[in-house]
Formats: C-alpha cells, sequence, structure tokens
C-alpha cells in the first residue's frame, strides 16, 4: 500500500484549518517542529507502519479525528 | 519606590488607563519585589513581565534597566493572564487556557484568530520551551509568540512574572483581544548556504545531534562547511542550521561540540532536514522587513523579543544604536531573549508582535 501517509496529513490539515490558509500553514509548520514533513510524503510513498504511528499520535494530539480507513490500513 | 512613582508617572501621562502593562527587567533587580511593585503600582491592569539578558524600549537597546508598555484600551479590548508552572516535568497547558476561557467567558475554539493573539514569557533555563509550544499549539490556533526570559548571562535562574508574583521553572501566558488586530514578524538573517543536513541520530532531550548523514555530527558539519572538525566551533555563531518551511528558516543554533555531537540550543528530531546558512547583516535585514510592515499600513506599537546572540552581535559591533533606529516613530518594548517563540522555538531570530 502507497499514499496514506499524505492523506492522513492532508486530513489533519484541513480539518484543523477548516479553509483558513493562515492556519493550514501554521498547522504544516507543527507538524514539521513534530517531525512530519508533509512535504517529503506524496501519493506513491510506501505506508510505513513507524511513520503511520507517528502521524496517528500526531493527530491525536492536535485533536484530530482521522478516518476509519486510516487507522484500519495502520493496523492492519 | 522610585521605580513605582516612574511607572505611576508614566501611566498618569498618558490618556488613557492601562489595559495592560507589559515590563521586561534586568536580573540585576529583585525579580519578586519589582513583580509585586508594578502589581501594586497598576492594580486594575493585567500585569506581567520577565527578566531579561537586557532590555528594549523607544528604539534604545538598555542593560540593568526596567522597561514598561502600557497598552491601553484602544489597541486592546481585554486581556486574560494566566501561569503554567512546573514546565520541566507534568507540563500542561489545559489549566491556563480553561483560566482564560471563564475570563473570556468563550471556549478558546471561539476565539477570533484575526483578533486575539497570545504572549509568552517562558523560563530561559528550563529547556521546556519545545514542548510548551508544541502543547499550545496542539491546543489552540491562537498564535502565541514570545520569548524566553534571561538573567544578564548569569545562566543561573530566571523569572516570570505575572499578577505580582514571581515564577521559576513557569511560563506566564498573556491572551490579548485587540481592537484592529496584529502581525507577527519573524525575522533571521540567514542565507541558505547550498548544503543540507539531515540529524540521522540525535538525544532529543539534551537537545544534541549525534550524527548529521550517518556520520560524527561534528564531522558532517565542518565537512559541509569546508573546513575542519576542530575549525568548526568558532564558526557555529555565524553558520546555525535551518530548519526550512515554505523557504523559511527555523534557526537552531549550535552551542558547543561535545565529543563529536553538537549541542544546540533547542531540540531537533531525528530526522529531521536541515540546510546550513551563513549569516547576512542584522541591522539591514531587520529594517527591511519592520519597513515593509510599515509600508503595508500604520504599526500602533511593537514588541520584539530579540534573541541575545543577536545583541551580543550587535554589542560587538557596536551596532545597538544602528538597530534601534530601525524602529523609530513606533513605541516599542522588548528584550534580549535566551530563545524565541513563535509556532516553535527557535535561535538568533527576532520575534514581534505588531499592534494594527
Amino acid at each position: 500500500m502507497a499514499g496514506e501517509i499524505k492523506r492522513m496529513i492532508d486530513s489533519i490539515i484541513d480539518q484543523r484549518a477548516k479553509g483558513n490558509v493562515t492556519v493550514a500553514l501554521a498547522t504544516k509548520t507543527k507538524l514539521i517542529f513534530k517531525g512530519l514533513n508533509p512535504d517529503r510524503f506524496s501519493g506513491t510513498s510506501p505506508d510505513d507502519p513507524a511513520i503511520l504511528a507517528k502521524v496517528r499520535a500526531a493527530a491525536a494530539e492536535l485533536g484530530v479525528q482521522l478516518q476509519a480507513r486510516s487507522v484500519s490500513n495502520y493496523v492492519h | 519606590m522610585e521605580l513605582k512613582k516612574q511607572s505611576r508617572d508614566a501611566g498618569n501621562n498618558r490618556d488613557g488607563v492601562p489595559r495592560v502593562v507589559v515590563f521586561f527587567a534586568s536580573a540585576s533587580y529583585d525579580a519578586a519585589t519589582l513583580s509585586r511593585q508594578m502589581n501594586e503600582a497598576f492594580p486594575d491592569a493585567c500585569v506581567v513581565g520577565c527578566t531579561t539578558a537586557g532590555e528594549i524600549a523607544g528604539g534604545r537597546m538598555l542593560t540593568g534597566s526596567v522597561a514598561a508598555m502600557f497598552l491601553e484600551g484602544d489597541i486592546v479590548a481585554d486581556a486574560a493572564s494566566a501561569v503554567v508552572e512546573n514546565i520541566g516535568s507534568e507540563l500542561s497547558v489545559g489549566p491556563a487556557l480553561r483560566e482564560m476561557e471563564r475570563h473570556f467567558q468563550a471556549p478558546v475554539s471561539a476565539w477570533d484568530l484575526a483578533t486575539h493573539v497570545g504572549l509568552v514569557l517562558v523560563d530561559g533555563l528550563s529547556g521546556a520551551e519545545e514542548r510548551l509550544m508544541e502543547k499550545l499549539g496542539d491546543a489552540t490556533d491562537v498564535v502565541f509568540v514570545g520569548g524566553s526570559a534571561g538573567d544578564d548571562l548569569q545562566f543561573r535562574r530566571t523569572f516570570v512574572l505575572d499578577g505580582g508574583r514571581c515564577y521559576s521553572g513557569a511560563a506566564v501566558l498573556v491572551m490579548l483581544r485587540l481592537r484592529r488586530g496584529f502581525e507577527i514578524l519573524k525575522t533571521q538573517s540567514f542565507r541558505q548556504a547550498g548544503k543540507t543536513l539531515v540529524a540521522t541520530k540525535v538525544d532529543e532531550a539534551s537537545r544534541t545531534v549525534i550524527e548529521f548523514n550517518g556520520r560524527p555530527a561534528l564531522d558532517a558539519y565542518a565537512e559541509a562547511l569546508g573546513v575542519g572538525p576542530e575549525l568548526a566551533p568558532p564558526l557555529f555563531f555565524q553558520n546555525p542550521l535551518g530548519l526550512m518551511i515554505d523557504g523559511e528558516p527555523f534557526v537552531r543554533s549550535p552551542q558547543r561540540a561535545q565529543d563529536g555531537s553538537i549541542v544546540f540550543y533547542c531540540h531537533i528530531k531525528e530526522d529531521t532536514e536541515l540546510e546550513l546558512l551563513r549569516a547576512a547583516d542584522i541591522v539591514s535585514d531587520t529594517r527591511m522587513a519592520v519597513e515593509a510592515r510599515k509600508a503595508a499600513g500604520e504599526v500602533r506599537g511593537l514588541i520584539d523579543f530579540q534573541c541575545i546572540l543577536r545583541t551580543l552581535q550587535l554589542r560587538q559591533e557596536d551596532r545597538c544604536d544602528q538597530y534601534g533606529a530601525i524602529f523609530h516613530g513606533i513605541p516599542m518594548l522588548g528584550f534580549s531573549t535566551y530563545g524565541e517563540a513563535y509556532l516553535g522555538h527557535m535561535n538568533q531570530t527576532s520575534t514581534m508582535l505588531l499592534f494594527r
């Protein structure tokens, strides 16, 4: 599987920003400070379980609910 | 007593009553006494401050002084402060934010991001700035800007001050609801050198990078600079590393070499990609940044959280007056910090809050 990391990160940014461009950039910056640089992941990035776990932890810290598919892919 | 009189005179000479008093003081003053006296002088205001490594007021870079800014009702509609204690251990910003929510009678999520801005003053020797900023950033999208308290380069103890009390191992948070709005200016005078280093092995807790690019950190850093490892430490100051975000560096400054590793002034996470930076001119860069904001509209006031490393360079080059002159015509206050805060913790930067 590939692309799940990018999808999850995009979801975190979208949910947090709710269309506010400034908040979107701030959220991206916060993710980079957490060690997750959105620019390093694309739709073809492999679904590395360690990074998926990191993204899931970041989502929890930011109070963002990721859709079941993300969690499901991570668990399996 | 003289300080109290001066503070009162300053307050009485202005048209309005201050809603917020922000003050920055040399560590040569007794912080607890000063905090109590400032609070007594302005009993109806939100009174906050910290100790410093140098004060900046009215475009003058000072030492051994107390400098204050009075924010009146035409700028600040409302304000609340709260203290986060024990930041070195059980760091939780929740209680402080709940306290502010009670004051504003609205949840954090309802605060207007265009008119609410947070100030953060944090113990500069706590080593907890990254976690504090991360927790704040997790909890809210309201922007916090500020700096780490200093102690005139003694590196013994720094204090943050709130409501007449004095705290160490703590952070003071201030939430301002502004009449018009604000801008954050983050400026650092560095250029990319075109060399990338990836932190492949770190000890985050001690702010140490053990390996860059899979090699001893000092060797890899020195090679990127084009010098031998023994010649690299004296070049740290002029060549920090930048965590690049949309073309803007968030500066991470090397503090010292240690057994082939490099200890930084802030955390670097494993696998973080960093750019080697080269120093540019602080005065001209900062002037350009401030002038651009002035050109975009009236700046009614400004608070400058200026890295002590920048101040030391300006002192060394005898350019403090030139730096101060950048702010001509703008009511301003600032201090030389042990670290700067905006979205995260950084070094060798000025983070500024501009009141529109």
